[in-house]
């Protein structure tokens, strides 16, 4: 069975002549351990679908599965919850805590629940190890690259070992080849810990990095899900 | 706690904060002084008095200054029953020729009961002639030893020692013992005869009998478990009965002065509660995305205004040590007869208050804080 279900979404905003059709009846599934890519130009809906799967918007209509438990109509609290254990969410602009070291923006989400134990703090010093900065554990955002913010957030997305990350354009303030090198990273552990990712891109060249590329334009899927050129890689 | 993260990682910002905040703590607390300085410079020497109850003349309104008793007065004051002892209180206006510049002052004679004023330099009991005076009256110059002349009457008095928070209607209080009292308050009345008639006054004699003995009010101490409105059933109807507190607090239109007091304190807290609320609610817009991407990874609303309260709570505190610092520094600065009597429980109310005010103000966060979707940490720009 698919991890990923989206079946006929729709989400419009506004009524009447001001309304607007963000997605019109988006369909796809996705298994275990594989990386999506959706591409589409800006105002396609990219983002708004990610929203959805996350739990940040309702859809207008359609359903959202996650291991066969629809995740729309839940309370605010329940959707907070879902996203803190379920889910890995990348932002576009990071979304660092700037008063935090890196090894602290990824025991934020353990802060989240309360405390902070000693192999939460074990796993962040290993995960920042794994993306090559254990040296920078213990610097703030404003003093790192990047690519190391990129990393950071990412590994702080892996944090509470989600399902599902949901990655939104990655590499849109990294040149190629550092983008390239951050979806590699990203691809390798999604494998390792047999998680899936949904990422938002508009660049084609990071899409090759997927497993499987869907496109939107103006809310719709206008090429169904379909293995990328990429060889799977081993970890 | 991610909160206080946030405030040991922006040190200046809160600081400044901090700052800000204590300037506005310092204000209430300076405000509360300033309003007890002034209860106490009106009638410090009147609600001070070691009393469960001052008994007055009747139809004299609880006015100290007009009030007139009697020795026969105070005696049948002291055989009503609930009275466990009374002794007497006088009142006269007088005026110092002090060294450095000449003074109203308020002569309080006290039948006894001496070791209820705090001495803070000097003898406690002054001896015929002698006087304590309250130490606002060394911005006059007056010092220990100093031999007072009261004008235009003429008697003296020897400064035997300093009291402190003895001031009525804003004049130093000066103590005496009862015969001196009414030495005093005898030549202040002949001499105001004398200013209207040449040579002797006519009735001089009998005025001088009838102030024999007298003094203005009756200080009352009560039986245990009688209280001052048994005490007023049980007297007279020529006899009017308060706490020396409400008492004081009933001439002199403090009434008025109190109901005006508390209106700029009242004003001031409000203004004060704003202006934090406002504080904290422009930190909270000015991270609108932050929270907006902590709601997105799984905050709950109450994790992040917890956080708020937390960062309210030890910046307010900080800001308090603050404004409390500036307060005393203000108080040490200021002559001592300048209306500031700082008292613990006033500053507790202030401070309670500025706390109550600065979480009220924290709901406007709140506000703003379940307001932010966390969708906006995503880029909505596209549609």
């Amino acid at each position: 069975m698919s991890l990923l279900e989206v079946t006929e979404v729709t989400k419009t905003y506004g009524a009447g002549r001001a309304q607007v059709t963000a997605l019109d009846g988006v369909s796809f599934s996705l298994d275990r351990g594989r990386l999506l890519a959706v591409l589409g130009p800006s105002g396609s809906g990219k983002t708004t679908l990610l929203s959805i799967i996350a739990g940040l918007l309702e859809p207008s209509s359609g359903q959202i599965a996650i291991g066969g438990t629809p995740i729309h109509l839940r309370s605010a609290r329940e959707a907070a919850e879902f996203r803190r254990t379920r889910v890995g969410l990348v932002f576009q602009e990071y979304h660092l805590i700037p008063y935090l070291s890196a090894i602290e923006n990824l025991l934020v989400l353990c802060r989240f629940a309360g405390r902070v134990r000693e192999d939460d703090r074990a796993r962040a010093a290993r995960l920042l190890a794994e993306f090559g900065l254990a040296e920078r554990a213990g610097h703030r955002p404003s003093s790192l690259s990047g690519g190391e913010r990129q990393r950071v957030a990412i590994a702080r997305a892996l944090m509470n070992d989600p399902e599902i990350m949901l990655v939104d354009e990655p590499t849109s303030h990294l040149d190629t080849d550092r983008g390239r090198q951050v979806i590699e990273m990203l691809h390798a552990h999604i494998r390792g810990r047999d998680m899936t990712c949904v990422m938002v891109t508009h660049d084609p060249r990071m899409a090759e990095e997927a497993d499987e590329v869907i496109r939107l334009v103006d809310g719709r899927v206008v090429r169904p899900p379909q293995p990328s050129s990429r060889k799977p890689a081993a970890m | 706690m991610l909160g206080i993260w946030e405030l040991v990682g922006n040190k200046l910002k809160f600081g400044l904060i901090a700052a800000a905040i204590g300037l506005i703590v310092s204000l209430t607390f300076i405000m509360a002084s300033m309003s007890e300085g002034l209860v106490t410079g009106m009638t410090g020497a009147a609600r001070a008095l070691d009393a469960d109850a001052l008994v007055f003349q009747g139809d004299t309104f609880l006015a100290l200054e007009r009030s007139r008793l009697t020795a026969d007065d105070i005696e049948a004051v002291s055989r009503t029953e609930g009275v466990a002892s009374a002794y007497g209180v006088g009142h006269a206006f007088i005026s110092i020729d002090a060294p450095d510049e000449a003074f109203n002052a308020r002569a309080f004679g006290l039948g006894g009961r001496f070791d209820q004023l705090p001495i803070v330099e000097g003898v406690g009991t002054p001896g015929p002639g002698e006087a304590i005076v309250d130490v606002t009256a060394k911005e006059n110059g007056v010092r220990l030893g100093d031999t007072l002349e009261l004008t235009p009457i003429g008697e003296e008095l020897v400064v035997v020692g300093f009291t402190e928070g003895r001031r009525y209607v804003m004049t130093p209080g000066v103590f005496v013992d009862l015969p001196t009292w009414e030495r005093i308050f005898a030549a202040t009345a002949l001499g105001q005869m004398r200013e209207r008639y040449t040579g002797e006054a006519p009735g001089a004699d009998r005025v001088v009998q009838q102030i024999d003995g007298s003094v203005s009010v009756a200080a009352v101490d009560l039986e245990p478990g009688t209280t001052v409105e048994e005490l007023a059933a049980d007297l007279a109807p020529q006899y009017d009965v308060a706490t020396p507190q409400a008492a004081a607090m009933a001439s002199n239109g403090m009434t008025v002065m109190m109901l005006a007091v508390n209106g700029i304190q009242g004003v001031s807290l409000a203004i004060s509660a704003l202006v934090i609320g406002v504080f904290f609610f422009i930190t909270t817009l000015n991270k609108t995305g932050q929270i907006a991407a902590l709601k997105a990874l799984g905050a709950s609303n109450g994790f992040v205004y917890r956080q708020l309260l937390v960062q309210i709570t030890l910046l307010v505190a900080v800001a308090s040590a603050i404004g409390i610092t500036i307060t005393f520094a203000m108080g040490a600065s200021m002559p001592p007869a300048m209306a500031f009597d700082p008292q613990p429980v006033r500053w507790a109310v202030a401070l309670v208050s500025v706390f109550a005010m600065a979480y009220l103000g924290s709901l406007f966060s709140l506000r703003s804080i379940l307001a932010i979707d966390p969708a906006t940490a995503l880029d909505r720009a596209e549609h």
